[in-house]
């Protein structure tokens, strides 16, 4: 009796070894190489789906600035349950809105200086409009999961962008788990892209996408 | 000993007194004022010959902020200030020419004298040349000159249509207002030549007025719109509403009259007069609407198309009259209907068509600009100057009107889809304005080996929509929706010109704010199969028949594209 307890024993422990090993399995990282951009910065990468993940988001600070008639960021990713402040950083008053299905709401207008927020409960895309600058636009991607990243201007991404989500105040963000995933791209010049990707059991996996001109397609059919 | 003791006690109490007086010195009174950057209170009067003038605006030159003269003509401002500043303090009021006065760092300034306008319109003025304009205004004259407001006359659509001709000059080439009615002149002219119409009978040939010594411009000029000082109801005119001009030379020397929105534009080559009407949509009114007068005795019936509270909006009693064009009237009917609370109640017509754009920055370039800078200009906050581009119709602010999202799911032998259409951020109606214009929405739905699908459920696009191949724009009969106000005559024919219609037989272009749904049922061989919808949101400024037959080469603008 005491023998197969020893060896239960020892097996816990093997097993108990592994544990953070699978859960260190690894990181997706790669480029993005697009027909008919001036330059593959703000793709969207993103997974289909993912093993589940406990994020605190209470203490989130996403921020999309307007200046110089421009939303800064152009896109920005962020897991269902977020909010974002829209501070106004321009010169002359702005009045951001959205119609989309995703989420819609309108902020009126409100001066330099002042800021507000909006929770995004839904995934989905919110195209964000100005009310009196026509040229104004900007993308906020509710995910289902924080295993995202939007590329910069070389075309690279790392998923999970754990720099940018720590940024915006998410922590613990592990690697992701051996297994295949469905990688997906979206930017509103692209055609959606697919790819599958395999995580093998110990180190990181590099991906290459290439990407053409045309429609975007919905963030989950 | 006495006596140093009293020198010592007078001494102590002196110490004390200025102490006292210093700790409860206020801030902004006079001594505080010399030595800090508070707020410094600035007071005086606004008199004319006739008085003190009440209600007048007055304030810091270039600042965002005014106070009004009370009955005496009294105002009292508060501006931050640096010791020693001088200010232009401007007073304006309408009816009044602008005027101003410095305000020394210290003591009371003068009075600011208000000359009167007397009303005395001289219809054979001769309208200033947007030229003129240009030497101080550079990048407002510029950009007006490259909007459509500044060659509404010249515009070869406008004249192919009006003489009845196509691209190449060809005569006799329907439709063509004079080939109908080769004795009439027609009011055309009371938009798109204002400045010639102004001047007398607005019934007359366009070319006539093109090359007429009036003419120092060939659209709607500068001097013309700053020349208005109100807009009134006239029932007479094709839009129902008439700019009430005050032609004449300012009384003040040499200087140009002017209307415009600054109170406080005090400069020596213009008499600038205060006047609301430019920061408000009824401004545009006097042009943006059309109405049309039946044959008398002949109604149509506008019950199938339009709602009771939009027919009330157009403000038309009977069927008598038909609304061609009635841009400010879908704007004031949304704007009517909002609540106070609305973020949108209150948003105008200039907002949009006057805005920033990127290319125009950086701001300051803009906020005193030309030779004007170096002599007169005020510098004011961006937020206070409309640019003049008049934007409409193009891919930006088209992609700003409207929006587009698809939604979809397979259902066994079947593929459900459904469009939503909003009308994000257009004030009006949209497409408006002229009715060649269009708005089509045109689906291709195709199975994983890209086939297409079948429609089993679900609109097509009208025959107007272009017959031929797809691939040259012509999407007649695919599934998909259109948006347009279709003009009717009397045989039944479609998309007539407006001396033509008897009536209207659709208008299905998008409100403001609101979501047009539309479902689509494809079939689908495959239950397995990945099928793929692309939706397109095309803008059309030239329906396809007559854009063919006066052989008009107009581009389709891909206003958004979706992809499930």
């Amino acid at each position: 009796m005491k023998r197969y307890l020893n060896v239960i024993c020892s097996m816990v422990f093997i097993l108990f070894l592994y544990l953070p090993g699978l859960a260190m399995a690894g990181k997706i990282t790669g480029t993005v190489k697009v027909n008919g951009l001036r330059s593959p910065v703000d793709i969207l990468v993103y997974l289909v789906k993912a093993p589940p993940v406990q994020e605190d988001l209470s203490k989130t600070k996403f921020i999309m600035d307007q200046q110089n008639l421009t939303f800064n960021p152009h896109i920005l990713p962020i897991p269902v349950g977020a909010s974002v402040d829209f501070p106004n950083n321009d010169k002359v008053d702005h009045n951001i809105f959205s119609l989309s299905r995703t989420k819609k709401f309108n902020l009126g207008s409100y001066k330099p200086g002042d800021s507000k927020a909006v929770l995004f409960d839904k995934p989905g895309i919110v195209e964000l409009r100005c009310d009196v600058h026509a040229e104004m636009a900007a993308y906020i991607m509710v995910l289902k999961n924080p295993y995202f990243s939007v590329t910069d201007d070389q075309g690279r991404f790392e998923i999970p962008d754990s720099k940018h989500l720590e940024q915006n105040g998410i922590k613990g963000i592990k690697n992701l788990p051996a297994g295949n995933y469905v990688l997906k791209i979206w930017h509103e010049k692209l055609k959606t892209q697919k790819q599958m990707v395999t995580i093998p059991e110990n180190g990181d996996v590099s991906v290459e996408i290439t990407a053409t001109r045309g429609t975007p397609g919905v963030l989950y059919k | 000993m006495f006596m140093k003791k009293m020198n010592l006690l007078i001494g102590f109490f002196l110490i004390l007194g200025v102490c006292t007086v210093l700790f409860f010195e206020k801030p902004g009174s006079a001594r505080a004022r010399l030595i800090s950057t508070h707020d410094r209170i600035i007071q005086g009067q606004v008199i004319s010959e006739y008085g003190p003038v009440e209600n007048a605006r007055v304030r810091v030159a270039g600042t965002e902020t005014f106070v009004l003269t009370d009955r005496q003509g009294n105002f009292k401002l508060s501006t931050k200030s640096l010791t020693g500043n001088k200010f232009w303090i401007t007073a304006g009021k309408e009816g009044w020419f602008n005027n101003a006065q410095v305000a020394p760092p210290s003591g009371r300034m003068n009075d600011i004298f208000l000359y009167p306008i007397f009303f005395n319109d001289q219809p054979d003025y001769r309208f200033i040349s947007p030229v003129t304009c240009s030497r101080c205004h550079v990048k407002l004259t510029r950009y007006w000159d490259q909007s459509k407001m500044a060659h509404t006359t010249s515009n070869p659509k406008v004249l192919d249509i009006y003489y009845g001709r196509d691209a190449f000059q060809n005569k006799n080439v329907a439709p063509g207002y004079r080939l109908d009615n080769p004795d009439k002149e027609g009011n055309c002219v009371a938009c798109h030549a204002p400045s010639v119409a102004a001047a007398g009978s607005w019934t007359k040939d366009l070319e006539t007025a093109l090359w007429s010594a009036r003419t120092e411009w060939d659209g709607i000029s500068c001097d013309f719109c700053h020349k208005v000082r109100n807009v009134i109801s006239d029932k007479t005119r094709p839009s129902g509403k008439r700019p009430v001009l005050e032609r004449q030379t300012a009384t003040k020397g040499s200087s140009i009259m002017v209307f415009g929105p600054y109170d406080d534009v005090v400069v020596p080559p213009m008499g600038a007069s205060y006047s609301s009407i430019y920061d408000k949509g009824r401004f545009c009114s006097s042009c943006h609407g059309h109405f049309e007068p039946l044959e008398k005795g002949k109604t149509w019936n506008h019950s199938k198309v339009y709602s009771d509270s939009e027919w009330k909006g157009f403000g038309l009693k009977d069927n008598t009259i038909l609304p061609v064009q009635t841009t400010y009237q879908e704007w004031k009917h949304w704007q009517d209907q909002l609540s106070a609370k609305d973020p949108n109640k209150g948003k105008k017509c200039q907002d949009c068509h006057m805005s920033w754009r990127k290319e125009m920055l950086p701001y300051d370039n803009h906020v005193v600009d030309g030779g004007a800078r170096n002599m007169w200009g005020t510098y004011r906050s961006p937020k206070n100057i409309r640019p003049h581009h008049f934007d409409g119709g193009t891919k930006t602010q088209l992609k700003t009107a409207l929006s587009m999202e698809l939604e979809g799911k397979t259902n066994g032998n079947k593929l459900n889809i459904n469009v939503y259409i909003t009308n994000t951020n257009g004030g009006h109606w949209v497409p408006t304005g002229e009715t060649m214009r269009s708005v089509m929405l045109v689906i291709n739905a195709v199975n994983s080996n890209g086939k297409s699908l079948k429609m089993l459920k679900g609109e097509q696009l009208p025959g107007w929509a272009g017959k031929g191949k797809v691939d040259a724009g012509n999407y007649a009969g695919l599934p998909g929706a259109v948006f347009a106000k279709v003009l009717q005559d009397d045989n039944g024919n479609l998309n007539v010109p407006f001396w033509r219609a008897t009536s209207i037989a659709t208008d299905t272009r998008i409100r403001p704010k609101t979501t047009v749904t539309l479902s689509y049922e494809f079939a689908l061989k495959d239950p397995e199969d990945e099928p793929t919808v692309e939706a397109k949101l095309i803008y059309r400024p030239v329906m396809r028949p007559l854009a063919k037959s006066k052989k008009w080469s107009v581009d389709d603008i891909l206003i958004t594209s979706n992809v499930w």
